[in-house]
C-alpha cells in the first residue's frame, strides 16, 4: 500500500510536468503576433479606399519632400538651375549644390545619388499601388481606375525627369526586387515612350474633373498636358497639339490668370497640377528656398545673366524676381513664390503643370508643322500677358527660336525646364560654353550614381565624361 | 485573433499555478509521514541526554559576523549565528563543533565541557573556489563549472559611489569593456563582452536578467526629448546598486548556449540580495559625495586667441573686420577672459546617499526590505538634478521538511531626472575666450546688445525623464523524490517612462520680442511590460563516483511596449508650456504599440566522474516572434568539458606546491535577435506626413519574410591553476566566437525602391582573445592581510568574410580582415609650405582627392584593457584601489572644431599656423571660412590619421577606505567609509578624457565622497 502510494506521488507530478515541457515546445503559435497598431499589411492597405488613397497621397508628399520635383534645395529647380545659367552658388563644398554650379559632378555625389535613390522609391511605391489596387477585392471599379490612373501618371512622370537627367534609365514598373536589381538602361526615347504608354491608360483611367477641389491631385488633362509635354519632346507634334488643344480647350476649368502675382497662387486658375503643401502654416518650399531678405544671400541667387536677358518691359522681371541691396551690390532672387514658410496662412502651393507651358507646346509644335499663324498666336497670347508686344519672328525657324526664348524667361527655376530645352535641341555647349566656366560637352548628362553601377553592372556603360 | 492567443497564454500561465498546487496536495501524505518521522527520531535523540547549551560569538577581522553556520560533528545538529555574531546550540560536553561560511577558512573547536566558545575566522582564498556560481538555470560550483563565467559581489559594488552598476564593473572583469557615454546622470553605457560580435551598431547588447527576470535593453525614449545624452540611457539606472548581492557575467557557450538565441552576446546576470536567518537586523547608511568634471580641454587664451582671428583675416585678404565679427572688432572687449570650461561645466555636484534596510528570519523563513535614495546635482550652473528612490523586498519560505520553497523578489524603483536640454560641455569649449560677461549689471542674462546667444539662456530649455520600474519575481519548488525537482519561476516587469523637451521662448533674446506663441515642447510617453513563465523539472543522481545532473524547462514570454512621440507649439503663457492641450499647434508623430514574443524549450546534462572529470551538454529551442512564419525556430546547444587534474593521484603526490588544476573547453552555437519587432512584415505605416488633409501610408520596406537568426559560434579553452593552498590563483582563457548570417540591410540596387533588405548576410565577423585573472593572497595575519586582483584582456576583432563588400553600400566603412569598429581615413602628410594648406596622400593618383583615397585604416577597438586591484585590511581598517588600464585610440579635438581661424574657440595646438610661403608649419593657414582650399583642407584633416591619437590611460578607478569603529554599546556595529571614483588619470591623450567617446558631452565625473553605516 504504502509503496504504491509512493509511486503514485512521483508518477504524477513527474508526468504532468513532462506534459507541460511538451506543450511548451508543441505550441508554436505562441509566437505568432498581430502586426502593430501603426502598420497595416500591404494587403490591408488595398482593400479599401480610404487607406488606398492614403497610400497614393504620400507617394505626392514624398514627391514634394524629397526627391527630383522638390521645391527644396535638393530637387531639380535648384540643381538644374545652377547647373545651367539660371541661378548663382553661394556655398561651397561637396555636401553643396557647388558641384552642380561648377558643373563638376562626378559619379560618387550624394544628390546624384540621393535623387535617384529617392525617385526610384517613389516609383516603387506608385507600382505598389498599381499592383496593391489591381489585386483588391474591396474597392469598386470607379475607385481602382482613379488611383491606377494617379499610379500611372506618376510612374511616367518620375521615369520622363530621370531619362532626362540621367540619360536613359532603366523603366521600373513592378515590385519585384530580384527582377528590379538586375535592370537594364533604355535610351532617353525609349523611357519617353514608356512615360507616353503609361500616360495614354492614365488618361483614359482618369476623370475629366478633379477628385480634389485644390487641383492636387491629378485628373485627365494633367495626364494630357504631360502627354503633349512628351509628345514634343519626342518630335510627335500633331499628338503634341492635339493634347495640347484638349487642355486648353476646357476653357471652363482653366481660366488664364492675367495677374502675374497671382501666377504662383494656390487659387490659380491656370494650375493643372500642384503639390497640397504639407500639414501647419506651410507654404510652397520653392520660397523658403529662394526668398531671402538681406545680401550676401545664405545658398543661392538668380544668375545676373538671366535677369539682364529680360527685356526692359517684361512684366515678369519686375513680378517675378526681386533684387536685394546692401548699398554696394545687388542681388536678384527669384520670386515666383513670394511666401517663406513663416507665413500664418497657406498661399502658395508647389505648381507642377500649369497652362502656359500648353500655350508654348503647341506654339511650338504648330511652328514646327507649318502653322505659324497659329504658333504666332499662342506665342503671343504668352507675350502679351507678360507686358510683350507681339512676336518679330517670322519664319517657322525663327518662331521656334522664339518659343525656345520664350520659355526660358517664363520657366525659369521651374524643375529645369530650360535645361531639358536645350538638351532636346541640342544647344546645351553652344548656350552654355560662354557663360559657364566649367561646362563640357560630357556635362549634358549626370553620371549613374557610382554605387549603382557596382551594384547592378547591368547599368553599364557609365555617361561619357565621368 | 489577438485575443485568442492573449489568451493562451495566460491559460499557460495558469496552468502552472494549478500544477503546483496540485503537486503539493499529492505529496500531504508524504509530508505528513516525514514530519512524524523527525519528531519521533528527536524524542529518542532527547532520551539519550548527556547535553548542554553552548553560547558564544563569532567574529572576523572586521567585527561580529552573523549567517556562520555552527554543526556538531558528525550529527546533523546546527544552527546559524544571528546578526550580533551570537549562536546557541546543544551539544554533548565530548563532542566538536564545526564554523564553516563561505569565503572563511573552517573552524574546528573540541567544546571540552565549556559552555561559552568565541570563535574568530579568517577569510581564506583557498576557499573561494567552493563557492557557488549562479550560471542562470542552475548553480555550479566555482571549481566544478565548465563554462567561462566572471563574478562581482556586493562587497565589490558598495566600494564604489555610483548610481549605476554598470560603472561599479569597470576594470573588474576580464572580457568586459564598459564604456560611460556622459557624465550626467540618468545616462547611457556601452558595454561589449568579449567584443562586438553584430554588424548592427543596436546588436551588440548582452541580454540582461534579474533574478531570473529578463530586462529588456532597448532604448527607452526619443532622442527628441532625452537630448542631454548621447546615446539612449542605461536600463541599469533603474537597478539600485546596493540591492545587488552578486552579478555573474556569462561569457562562453557553455555558459550562454542555455539563453540560445539571446546568448550571442553574453548574459548580464544580476541576483538581489536575500534575508538571513536570525535576529532582527537593522542596517542604515548615509552618504555625502562630491562630483567634478576629471579633466578640461586646453583652449587658447584671449591673446592668443585674437592674434589667430586677426592673422586669419589678414591671410584672407580682408582689411575691415565686418560688423559681426564682434571679437575682434571692438565690440567685445579685448582684454576679457572667461574659462568658459570651469563657468559653465565646473561646478561642483553633490550627491547624497541614503540606504535603510531590515532583514532577518528564522530557519524557514527569511526577508529583507530595503529602501534607498540617491539625489545627485549638477555641475552645470544652475538647479539641475537626479534623484532615484528605491525600494526592494525579498521574500523566502521554506516547508518544514524542507521540500518546498517559494523565493520571492521584488523592486521597485522611481527615478526623476531633470537636466537642462543641452549639454553644455560644447558650447564651454567654443565659445570665444573674450565673449561676453553672463550677467549685467542688474544681475539679468546679459545678451551683450545682441551680439551673442548668452549660453545660460539655453538652461531655460529642459529635459524631465520620470521613470518607474517594476521588477518582480516569484519562483516555486519542490523536492521530489528520486533525486527530483519541480520548479517554477513567475517574473513581471513594467517600466513607465515619461520625457519631455521644452523651448520656452525665455530662450530667445528678448529684443525680439518672442512670447509663449514661440515656445514648444516635444513629450514621450512610453512604457514596457513583459512577463515570464518557466518551469523547469530538475534532476540529480549520484551513482558510485558518478553525478549526474539534468534539467528541462521551458520558456514563455510576452513582451509589450508602448511609445509615443508628441509635439506642441504656440502657447499663450509658458507656464502652460507642460500642458499639450493648451498648445496651438499639436502634432503626434507616432503612436506605436509593439508586441514580442518568445517562447523556448532548454535542457542541461552534467555529468561528473569522481569530481574529476566533468561534461556539460546544454541545449535550447528557442522560437521568437521577431521572425516570420516558418523561421521563428532554431536550436541553440553546447558541449563543455572540464578535468580537475590536480585530483589526479600522480599530480597531488609529485606536484605537491599546485592545489588545484583544471583545463576546461567549451564549444557551441548561440544567438541574437535584437532586430526590432515585425521586421519581417510587408507593412505599411502612417508616414506622419500631410497631404490634402490626409496623413499618408507609406510602404516601410521590401518585404523579406526569410531573413533568419544570426548565429555566434563560440570556442573556449582555459587553464586554472592554484598554488600553494590556492594563495596564488590564476586562470588563462582563449576564446574565439565567430558571429554569422549577419542580419543586416544586405545592399541593394535602388531601382528595386530600397537600397537595401533586411537580409542574412554571410559576413562573418570574429572576435578572438585571450583572458588572464590573477589573485595573489600576498601576506595573511589576524591583523594584517593583503591581496591583490589582476586581470587582463587582449581582444582582437576581425570581419572575416563579406561577400560583395567592394560593391556595396559599406564598402567605406569595412574592410575584410580589419575590426568592424574601424574607421578609413586620408592619409595627412603635412602642410605645404607654398600653399599652407594640409596636403594628404593621393592614394590612387588620380590627381584628385576623393572618398578613394581614404584608405588609412585605424582601429578604435581597445588593444587591451584591464585592472588592477588591491585590497589592504589592517585591524579595523580595510583600504581598497583599482587601477584601470586601457591601450587604445580616440578621436581627437580636430574632429570637433572647424578650421583655426574661424570665430570661436579652439584647442591650443592650433598656435603655430602658416603664415608665408617658406613656413615650415605644423598648422595650416589661418582662414575665417573664405579661403575654401583651408576649409576643404580641414575637413579632410578632420576625416585624417591627424584626427586621431593615442588615448591610453592608466587610471585610478576606485579608492575605498573603511574604518569599523570600535563598538561601545552592545550589539551596535558602526562603519565609516570614505570612497574616491575617478581619481588620478596618467596619459598621452591631450583632448580631454581618454576614456570617454562621446566627445563634447559631458565626461564621467571624479567623486569623492563619505559615508558612514550603523549596523543593530
Amino acid at each position: 500500500m504504502k509503496n504504491k502510494l509512493k509511486t503514485i506521488s512521483i508518477f504524477w507530478p513527474v508526468a504532468i510536468w513532462g506534459l507541460l515541457l511538451c506543450l511548451a515546445t508543441g505550441c508554436d503559435n505562441f509566437v505568432d503576433v498581430d502586426q502593430p497598431n501603426s502598420q497595416l499589411t500591404g494587403v490591408a492597405v488595398f482593400e479599401n479606399n480610404t487607406t488606398a488613397t492614403a497610400a497614393m497621397k504620400d507617394v505626392y508628399a514624398k514627391m514634394r519632400d524629397n526627391g527630383l520635383l522638390t521645391g527644396k534645395s535638393v530637387g531639380l529647380s535648384n540643381l538644374l538651375g545652377q547647373y545651367i545659367d539660371e541661378l548663382v552658388c553661394y556655398q561651397t563644398g561637396i555636401t553643396t549644390a557647388e558641384p552642380f554650379y561648377t558643373n563638376s559632378l562626378t559619379a560618387t555625389n550624394g544628390y546624384v545619388q540621393q535623387l535617384w535613390n529617392s525617385t526610384y522609391n517613389q516609383i516603387y511605391s506608385a507600382n505598389a499601388v498599381i499592383e496593391g489596387v489591381t489585386a483588391s477585392t474591396g474597392m469598386t471599379t470607379t475607385q481602382k481606375n482613379q488611383l491606377i490612373g494617379e499610379a500611372l501618371f506618376v510612374r511616367a512622370l518620375l521615369h520622363s525627369y530621370l531619362a532626362g537627367v540621367y540619360g536613359g534609365c532603366p523603366y521600373i514598373t513592378s515590385t519585384d526586387y530580384q527582377q528590379n536589381s538586375t535592370v537594364h538602361r533604355l535610351t532617353t526615347m525609349a523611357v519617353y515612350n514608356l512615360c507616353i504608354a503609361d500616360l495614354e491608360e492614365a488618361a483614359t483611367l482618369l476623370p475629366e474633373s478633379y477628385i480634389s477641389y485644390e487641383r492636387i491631385r491629378p485628373n485627365q488633362y494633367a495626364a494630357r498636358a504631360l502627354l503633349a509635354r512628351l509628345y514634343l519632346y519626342t518630335g510627335q507634334l500633331v499628338q503634341a497639339s492635339n493634347e495640347a488643344s484638349a487642355v486648353l480647350n476646357q476653357t471652363a476649368m482653366y481660366v488664364w490668370e492675367p495677374d502675374l502675382d497671382k501666377v504662383f497662387l494656390k487659387e490659380c486658375t491656370s494650375t493643372i497640377w500642384q503639390f497640397s503643401a504639407g500639414g501647419g502654416y506651410a507654404n510652397a518650399q520653392e520660397g523658403a528656398l529662394f526668398v531671402f531678405n538681406a545680401g550676401p544671400p545664405p545658398t543661392v541667387a538668380l544668375n545676373p545673366l538671366l535677369y539682364t536677358a529680360f527685356a526692359p518691359n517684361d512684366q515678369r522681371k519686375n513680378h517675378w524676381i526681386r533684387s536685394i541691396t546692401d548699398g554696394t551690390t545687388t542681388w536678384y532672387q527669384p520670386y515666383k513664390y513670394q511666401q517663406d514658410n513663416s507665413s500664418t496662412t497657406t498661399t502658395s502651393y508647389s505648381i507642377m503643370l500649369r497652362l502656359a507651358e500648353q500655350y508654348l507646346i503647341r506654339a511650338e509644335a504648330r511652328a514646327r508643322q507649318g502653322d505659324l499663324i497659329g504658333a504666332k498666336e499662342d506665342l503671343d497670347f504668352v507675350r502679351n500677358n507678360a507686358g510683350l508686344s507681339p512676336t518679330t519672328a517670322v519664319t517657322a525657324t525663327d518662331l521656334v527660336t522664339a518659343v525656345m526664348e520664350e520659355r526660358r524667361f517664363e520657366f525659369f527655376t521651374e524643375l529645369g525646364m530650360r535645361f531639358f530645352d536645350l538638351q532636346r535641341s541640342g544647344n546645351l555647349d553652344a548656350t552654355l560654353t560662354p557663360v559657364k566656366p566649367g561646362w563640357n560637352t560630357t556635362d549634358g548628362l549626370w553620371p549613374v550614381p557610382q554605387s549603382e553601377l557596382l551594384i547592378n553592372p547591368n547599368l553599364a556603360p557609365q555617361n561619357a565624361g565621368y | 485573433m489577438n485575443k485568442n492567443r492573449i489568451g493562451k497564454g495566460r491559460w499557460l500561465f495558469a496552468a502552472g499555478l494549478c500544477l503546483y498546487f496540485q503537486m503539493a496536495f499529492s505529496f500531504r501524505d508524504k509530508k505528513q509521514e516525514a514530519r512524524e518521522k523527525t519528531e519521533h527520531n528527536e524524542t529518542l535523540r532527547q532520551a539519550q541526554g548527556d547535553k548542554q547549551q553552548i553560547t558564544g560569538t563569532v567574529t572576523d577581522s572586521n567585527g561580529v559576523l552573523p549567517g556562520v553556520t555552527i554543526t556538531v560533528k558528525g550529527t546533523s545538529t546546527a544552527t546559524i549565528s544571528d546578526n550580533t555574531g551570537k549562536y546557541s546550540i546543544t551539544a554533548k560536553t565530548d563532542e566538536v563543533l564545526v564554523f564553516s561560511y563561505v569565503g572563511y577558512k573552517e573552524v574546528t573547536v573540541s567544546i571540552d565541557s565549556r559552555s561559552v566558545i568565541n570563535v574568530t575566522m579568517q577569510e581564506d582564498s583557498t576557499t573561494l573556489k567552493e563557492v557557488t556560481i549562479n550560471a542562470g538555470y542552475y548553480t555550479v560550483k566555482d571549481k566544478e563549472r565548465t563554462g567561462s563565467i566572471a563574478k562581482i559581489t556586493s562587497k565589490d559594488i558598495e566600494k564604489q559611489p555610483v548610481s549605476n552598476v554598470l560603472s561599479a564593473m569597470q576594470g573588474r572583469m576580464a572580457g568586459v569593456d564598459i564604456v560611460q557615454t556622459t557624465g550626467v546622470p540618468g545616462g547611457g553605457f556601452d558595454i561589449r563582452i568579449r567584443g562586438l560580435n553584430s554588424m548592427r551598431s543596436g546588436g551588440n547588447a548582452p541580454l540582461y536578467v534579474i533574478d531570473g527576470v529578463p530586462f529588456a535593453s532597448d532604448a527607452i525614449g526619443d532622442s527628441q526629448t532625452s537630448s542631454t545624452l548621447p546615446t539612449a540611457t542605461s536600463p541599469l539606472n533603474a537597478i539600485n546598486p546596493s540591492d545587488i548581492e552578486s552579478i555573474e557575467i556569462l561569457k562562453d557557450a557553455d555558459a550562454t548556449a542555455i539563453y540560445g538565441s539571446r546568448g550571442a552576446n553574453g548574459v548580464v546576470l544580476i541576483t538581489t540580495k536575500k534575508g538571513k536567518a536570525g535576529k532582527t537586523q537593522f542596517t542604515a547608511s548615509a552618504g555625502t559625495g562630491t562630483g567634478q568634471i576629471t579633466k578640461k580641454l586646453d583652449l587658447l587664451n584671449t591673446a592668443q586667441y585674437l592674434a589667430i582671428r586677426q592673422q586669419a583675416f589678414a591671410n584672407d585678404g580682408i582689411t575691415t573686420y565686418p560688423y559681426n565679427a564682434y571679437d575682434v572688432n571692438g565690440t567685445w572687449d579685448a582684454n576679457r577672459y572667461t574659462d568658459w570650461q570651469k563657468e559653465l561645466t565646473g561646478g561642483t555636484a553633490v550627491i547624497k546617499t541614503l540606504q535603510a534596510s531590515v532583514s532577518g528570519g528564522s530557519s524557514q523563513t527569511h526577508f529583507l526590505v530595503s529602501g534607498n535614495t540617491y539625489t545627485q546635482s549638477t555641475v552645470f550652473p544652475g538647479d539641475f538634478d537626479y534623484k532615484k528612490g528605491a525600494v526592494h523586498v525579498s521574500l523566502d519560505h521554506e516547508s518544514d521538511d524542507k521540500r518546498f520553497k517559494v523565493v520571492f523578489s521584488g523592486g521597485y524603483d522611481v527615478q526623476d531626472n531633470d537636466q537642462p536640454a543641452a549639454d553644455l560641455t560644447r558650447i564651454s569649449r567654443n565659445l570665444a575666450p573674450n565673449a561676453p560677461a553672463l550677467y549685467d549689471a542688474d544681475g539679468n542674462l546679459n545678451w551683450e546688445n545682441s551680439t551673442w546667444e548668452n549660453p545660460l539662456a539655453a538652461l531655460n530649455s529642459e529635459s524631465l525623464a520620470k521613470t518607474n520600474s517594476l521588477v518582480a519575481n516569484s519562483t516555486f519548488s519542490y523536492q521530489l523524490p528520486y533525486g527530483f525537482m519541480a520548479k517554477t519561476s513567475l517574473g513581471f516587469t513594467d517600466l513607465r517612462h515619461h520625457e519631455s523637451r521644452t523651448d520656452p521662448s525665455t530662450i530667445y533674446d528678448p529684443v525680439y520680442e518672442a512670447g509663449a506663441e514661440y515656445s514648444s515642447i516635444f513629450l514621450t510617453t512610453s512604457s514596457r511590460q513583459s512577463w515570464i513563465v518557466e518551469p523547469q523539472l530538475q534532476w540529480q543522481r549520484t551513482v558510485g563516483k558518478g553525478k549526474v545532473t539534468a534539467l528541462v524547462g521551458g520558456t514563455f514570454q510576452n513582451q509589450e511596449s508602448n511609445s509615443m512621440l508628441q509635439y506642441g507649439s504656440g502657447f499663450t503663457s509658458n507656464s502652460l508650456l507642460y500642458n499639450l492641450a493648451s498648445a496651438s499647434f499639436s502634432k503626434t508623430f507616432y503612436d506605436d504599440v509593439t508586441e514580442y514574443r518568445y517562447q523556448a524549450f532548454f535542457g542541461r546534462v552534467n555529468f561528473s566522474w569522481q569530481d574529476k572529470y566533468i561534461l556539460n551538454l546544454t541545449g535550447r529551442r528557442d522560437g521568437s516572434s521577431r521572425f516570420g512564419p516558418g523561421k521563428q525556430f532554431a536550436n541553440f546547444g553546447a558541449v563543455g568539458a572540464a578535468w580537475l587534474f590536480s585530483e589526479e593521484k600522480g599530480v597531488k603526490e609529485k606536484l605537491a606546491f599546485l592545489s588545484f588544476g583544471k583545463l576546461r573547453a567549451s564549444y557551441g552555437i548561440t544567438g541574437n535577435d535584437q532586430i526590432g519587432d515585425y521586421q519581417f512584415l510587408n507593412t505599411y505605416q502612417s508616414s506622419g506626413t500631410v497631404y490634402d488633409g490626409t496623413v499618408g501610408l507609406s510602404p516601410i520596406r521590401l518585404y523579406n519574410p526569410d531573413f533568419s537568426w544570426e548565429t555566434n559560434k563560440k570556442l573556449e579553452a582555459a587553464l586554472e591553476l592554484g598554488f600553494l593552498k590556492d594563495r596564488i590563483f590564476t586562470t588563462v582563457s582563449w576564446y574565439r566566437n565567430r558571429s554569422s548570417n549577419q542580419l543586416i540591410g544586405m545592399p541593394l540596387a535602388a531601382t528595386t525602391g530600397f537600397t537595401s533588405m533586411q537580409s542574412n548576410l554571410a559576413a562573418t565577423v570574429e572576435n578572438t582573445g585571450l583572458e588572464l585573472t590573477l589573485r595573489t593572497v600576498n601576506l595573511q595575519k589576524d591583523s594584517f592581510g593583503w591581496t591583490t586582483n589582476f586581470n587582463l584582456t587582449v581582444p582582437k576583432n576581425k570581419l572575416i568574410a563579406f561577400p560583395g563588400l567592394a560593391s556595396s553600400t559599406y564598402s567605406n566603412q569595412y574592410v575584410i580582415g580589419e575590426s568592424i569598429n574601424i574607421k578609413k581615413l586620408y592619409h595627412f602628410t603635412g602642410v605645404n609650405p607654398q600653399t599652407g594648406v594640409y596636403e594628404f596622400e593621393d592614394v590612387n593618383g588620380d590627381g584628385q582627392l576623393t572618398i578613394a583615397d581614404a584608405q588609412t585604416v585605424k582601429d578604435f577597438s581597445p588593444t587591451y584593457y584591464g585592472g588592477l586591484q588591491n585590497q589592504v585590511r589592517y585591524k579595523n581598517f580595510q583600504l581598497d584601489f583599482l587601477f584601470q588600464f586601457v591601450k587604445q585610440l580616440n578621436w581627437n579635438a580636430a574632429t570637433q572644431y572647424s578650421a583655426p581661424g574661424a570665430f570661436g574657440n579652439q584647442p591650443a595646438s592650433v598656435v603655430g599656423g602658416w603664415q608665408q610661403a617658406g613656413d615650415i608649419a605644423t598648422h595650416q593657414i589661418y582662414t575665417t571660412g573664405l579661403n575654401s582650399d583651408a576649409v576643404n583642407a580641414y575637413g579632410r584633416y578632420a576625416t585624417s590619421d591627424a584626427a586621431v591619437s593615442d588615448a591610453s590611460y592608466f587610471r585610478l578607478k576606485n579608492v575605498a577606505l573603511s574604518y569599523v569603529v570600535p563598538s561601545y554599546v552592545k550589539g551596535l556595529q558602526c562603519k565609516l567609509t570614505l570612497q574616491g571614483q575617478n581619481l588620478l588619470l596618467i596619459t598621452p591623450y591631450k583632448d580631454g578624457d581618454p576614456e570617454f567617446r562621446s566627445f563634447n558631452y559631458l565626461p564621467p565625473l571624479r567623486i569623492i565622497s563619505l559615508g558612514a553605516e550603523f549596523k543593530f
